[in-house]
């Protein structure tokens, strides 16, 4: 004949083993943290966001006209140059991100291919003072298609008795 | 066990159970942040951004140059191929071919090629 007396402390039993497995779980799974700041999702939303913004400033305003990024890329040193184009970046930047975003902080360079086919990287805005190199930067691109005699006042070697394909890039941080 | 008050048992246990519940919802929360980091880096190692970009450039290389090839196209050409080495790590080719008849259009064909040594990307498109 089966007792069936003390169904009630086989459940504790049942309930400590669970418990203690759970214990072991939480010690052992302690060793890795995720915490959001691993999880590269702020870079990937900082990431869109630029190119949104790239791909914003690249669209003219009516067909067949030029697109406001081209015209900043043209006058680099210029007036409506390199410095407006990274004050507008940022300004576009804040506006679509919808909030006055004071940490965030970019800088523009711009990629030629020379005469002798190496391919070159210079400064298209003024360096950030607060730039370190250090930064947990991402990197955003836009191709543009210059014209002849463009970029005006560029580094000589830059070759503008040629249309060309030079490449917009843009750092972008968060300090 | 002798003169313990053994009632409410049941209430300790269903106690035990919610507990149980309660914990297995934290374990969820907790795989979140993890799920979050798979999906940006998926995000982030897909060039989604590259290759549409890439695309344009293409166009308004075709706009500029139509399929004719000269100094001139072969070096803008050339241009987007050696910066996008340099510059993307990406491996890119593109090719215009004369204007076809395209349900009515005069449409060239265009192939662009790119890899960056984990996305391949081809694609035929008539311009």
């Amino acid at each position: 004949m089966v007792n069936d007396g003390g169904q009630l402390y086989t459940m504790e039993g049942v309930a400590a083993g669970l418990i203690m497995l759970l214990t072991a779980y939480i010690v052992i799974s302690t060793t890795s943290v995720y915490t959001p700041g691993d999880t590269h999702i702020p870079d990937m939303q900082l990431e869109q966001l630029g190119n949104d913004v790239l791909a914003m400033m690249d669209t003219p305003d009516r067909d067949g006209e030029e697109s406001q990024l081209v015209g900043f890329v043209k006058n680099v040193t210029g007036p409506c140059g390199g410095n407006d184009l990274w004050d507008e970046f940022l300004d576009n930047c804040k506006m679509r991100a919808g909030d006055e975003d004071d940490n965030l902080h970019a800088q523009a360079y711009l990629s030629y291919r020379r005469s002798d086919g190496s391919v070159d990287t210079t400064p298209l805005s003024s360096e950030d003072p607060e730039f370190t190199g250090r930064e947990n930067t991402v990197r955003v691109t836009r191709w543009v298609q210059l014209p002849v005699g463009s970029p005006s006042d560029m580094p000589p070697d830059v070759e503008t008795t040629r249309p060309q394909a030079v490449l917009v890039e843009v750092l972008l941080w968060r300090a | 066990m002798a003169c313990m008050n053994e009632d409410g048992q049941w209430i300790v246990l269903m106690g035990l159970l919610v507990a149980v519940g309660l914990f297995f919802l934290a374990l969820i929360i907790n795989q979140s942040a993890l799920v979050g980091q798979t999906t940006a880096e998926g995000v982030l190692e897909f060039p989604k951004n590259d290759i549409r970009d890439l695309r344009e450039a293409v166009f308004d290389y075709v706009d500029e140059f139509d399929h004719e090839e000269d100094t001139e196209s072969k070096a803008v050409r050339d241009d987007i191929i050696a910066i996008s080495l340099e510059r993307k790590n990406a491996v890119v080719n593109f090719s215009v071919g004369d204007p076809e008849d395209i349900s009515g259009r005069d449409l060239h064909p265009i192939t662009i090629h790119y890899n960056n040594g984990v996305t391949e990307y081809d694609e035929t498109v008539y311009y």
